[in-house]
């Protein structure tokens, strides 16, 4: 309650500070980037895998989402399908996880990034390769949502379904079961859990969500390349993640604020700055890792996570 | 309740009448524009002097009393290369900054996640750092390109190439992103031209480092002459790996390659190696004088050595300002637009290309000139191939 109160009040604040279009503009990009972590938590909070290759399941819902739309299919087609592309992605991508475990089974993760990074590079008939792909509006019940406000309805309207499938998923006896096998594998074997396929089902779940947030990302920006879903944007959702707070399922939405936003107010605040400091390069990234750092220290268990190292939970 | 309504109603009816009477980013005794570069990202080593190189010819046209008694103020965003990124700074720069163009914008990426946005705004997009040609293609009045795209002059570059030198089985080393396509499809037209084809190509990662099985790939195939279509690095490490196993084959890299860098971190290694110039190097020896002063003001300034992106940045800001001046006092999109369209530059004293515009053609240079390293520097050896 407190936090949501607290959201609102950074909203407002941003509204009022930063305008309106730029500010709806963030919030879109912040509620897209949070379903993708909402569906990271689900994979490294409750079900304990380390996903390296996230932002390729990204990039899979971008592109499916992106050559629909180009071909001219509905949204309310295109959506789902590129939703579920994206989850069976992630149903290949956890099968290595039935032998595999630890760092050996996040270690295939990373591959698979690299394979769809790849494949999206080569597979010129359907994403034009390296030249990019340039994605019409999203077309909603006969309206073209292309304005900021739009954007960030259908954003915030998804995030909050996708909220509200993780809050379900997580305190049913699915996510009970998800955090036993997470805290002991053994344990949750001896006691009857397919410890295999809640991986996997956390994986396809995780992995569809992204689909959904890149289905999204594809309209809002309106041109894709492959170089957008390389390593660097899964390790950048596995940081918003982090960040956030693991084990709860809104650290995605704060890890999300922190990463989409948090550079916009530092070049805001940067402006402020002498010219000569200004004009520094890298000064907006060096005061990001500063900032990052201090989260880190300050909340170790993430922004939603408290002070100390908190028990990773629900919620 | 119906006060506060009111009230909004006002503020909303004040808000728009005053965005309807005035251009965006023109004020009496100003001009605000942008640019978008990458300062912290993948290519922060050509955005920071592109910046450098446009902030001094701002600063000198101030210095000047301005364009028509106005000064020009330059907001610069990073975008790190990151199209996400450069969307939000887009929308600041529109919304809060309220700037009346967007110039040199820099990375095909994020030109084109942004150039929508910019000219739905009904702003100009000027002279991107991107061979899409989407930046100049299909005619748009508020799109408009100073860069020659790499088909053409890649096309110009190779022909005259075999022509001089009568290579019979050429090959191609290209980085498999956009930039490398776009070099490919030049280079085979040229030698489509010429009743060849490319008898090897082989591509390589951004950010690869060793080009030890494409070198021998090029090699097992015979080629006699290889096209580079790398970046610095890249260059450098091919052209390396060829020589360090005793192949001189003549090689041929895009203006993307002709930079001080690749004869300073290649060394001996990379003497006679080919390249395309859009733009020639400002070397402080042999300068005309102008050139000399120049590079003087920008030591200074900067405490560094320019480039030839630094002069890119300067060369960018100074056909803006023409077209300013174009424009004259009354500045509207519309007159700047005008000016635009009728505006033929003659050649400069960096040696650069003439440029000139018209309402059907919005790209103002569509040619490069051939130079060789020779004694550690980049000699040009060509005029601009027409």
């Amino acid at each position: 309650m407190k936090g949501s109160l607290l959201a609102l009040v950074i909203g407002a604040a941003a509204i009022a500070v930063l305008g309106t279009s730029y500010a709806l503009s963030q919030f879109a990009f912040v509620a897209t980037w949070a379903i993708a972590g909402l569906g990271l938590s689900l994979i490294l909070g409750q079900a304990g895998q380390i996903s390296l290759g996230h932002g390729a399941f990204l990039g899979i819902g971008a592109y499916v989402e992106g050559a629909l739309a180009v071909a001219g299919w509905p949204a309310w087609a295109s959506f789902p399908l590129a939703v579920l592309v994206a989850a069976a992605a992630g149903w290949v991508a956890a099968l290595p996880g039935r032998r595999l475990g630890g760092m050996a089974f996040a270690m295939s993760t990373l591959a698979i990034a690299l394979l769809v990074e790849e494949a999206l590079v080569r597979w010129e008939g359907l994403t034009r390769g390296a030249a990019g792909l340039a994605i019409p509006p999203l077309q909603l019940f006969g309206q073209t949502v292309s304005g900021p406000l739009g954007q960030f309805v259908v954003s915030a309207l998804l995030l909050l379904v996708a909220y509200g499938c993780c809050r379900r998923w997580v305190g049913s006896r699915l996510g009970r079961a998800w955090r036993a096998v997470r805290d002991d594998e053994v344990a949750a074997a001896a006691v009857g859990i397919d410890c295999g396929a809640l991986r996997s089902l956390a994986f396809v779940l995780g992995a569809g969500m992204a689909g959904l947030a890149g289905a999204l990302y594809a309209h809002w920006l309106a041109y894709l390349s492959p170089e957008q879903f390389g390593l660097q944007l899964s390790f950048e959702l596995l940081m918003l993640v982090f960040i956030g707070g693991v084990g709860r399922l809104s650290g995605a939405i704060w890890g999300a604020a922190v990463f989409v936003a948090l550079p916009q107010l530092i070049a805001l605040a940067t402006d402020l700055l002498p010219a000569r400091w200004a004009a520094a390069s890298g000064t907006e990234t060096m005061a990001f890792g500063v900032l990052i750092v201090l989260i880190i220290l300050l909340r170790p268990g993430g922004i939603a996570g408290g002070r100390r190292q908190g028990r990773r939970e629900a919620g | 309740m119906k006060r506060l309504v009111s009230l909004l109603g006002a503020c909303l009816a004040l808000f728009a009448g005053s965005a309807a009477a005035a251009t965006p980013g023109v004020t009496a005794d100003q001009i605000r524009v942008a640019t978008i570069q990458d300062l912290s990202g993948p290519i922060a080593i050509l955005g920071a002097p592109i910046r450098d190189g446009m902030v001094m010819r701002f600063d000198e046209e101030n210095e000047r009393g301005g364009v028509h008694g106005r000064k020009l103020r330059i907001a610069v965003e990073d975008s790190g290369y990151d199209p996400k990124k450069a969307v939000l700074a887009t929308r600041k720069l529109l919304q809060r900054d309220g700037v009346f163009a967007f110039l040199g914008d820099l990375g095909t990426p994020v030109v084109m996640a942004t150039m929508p946005i910019i000219v739905g705004a009904g702003r100009p997009h000027l002279f991107p750092f991107s061979p899409h040609e989407a930046t100049y293609q299909p005619l748009d009045p508020l799109k408009f390109q100073l860069f020659a795209p790499y088909q053409d002059y890649m096309s110009a570059a190779v022909q005259e190439m075999v022509r001089n030198n009568g290579y019979k089985r050429v090959g191609l080393l290209y980085q498999d992103d956009d930039y490398g396509l776009e070099v490919m499809k030049g280079v085979e037209a040229g030698l489509a031209r010429l009743g060849q084809t490319l008898v090897e190509k082989t591509g390589y990662k951004r950010g690869a480092t060793d080009f030890a099985s494409q070198i021998a790939r090029l090699r097992a195939a015979g080629c006699d002459f290889v096209v580079l279509a790398t970046v610095v690095r890249e260059t450098v490490g091919a052209v390396s790996e060829a020589r360090k196993l005793g192949w001189n084959v003549d090689m041929l890299v895009t203006a993307s390659g002709y930079s001080a860098q690749t004869h300073e971190l290649g060394g001996k290694a990379m003497e006679g190696l080919y390249g395309v110039s859009v733009m020639p190097h400002p070397y402080p020896a042999g300068a005309n004088e102008r050139l000399g002063e120049w590079i003087e003001r920008y030591r200074t300034r900067y405490d560094a050595e320019p480039n030839v992106w630094s002069v890119m940045g300067y060369n960018v800001a100074d056909v803006f300002i023409r077209g300013l001046r174009g424009a004259g006092r009354d500045l509207t999109v519309a007159s700047f637009v005008h000016a635009m369209e009728n505006l033929s530059t003659t050649r400069d004293f960096f040696g650069g290309p003439a440029y000139h515009f018209s309402a059907q053609d919005h790209l103002g240079n569509r040619h490069g000139r051939l130079a060789r390293i020779e004694g550690g520097k980049w000699v040009l050896i060509s005029d601009y191939l027409k």
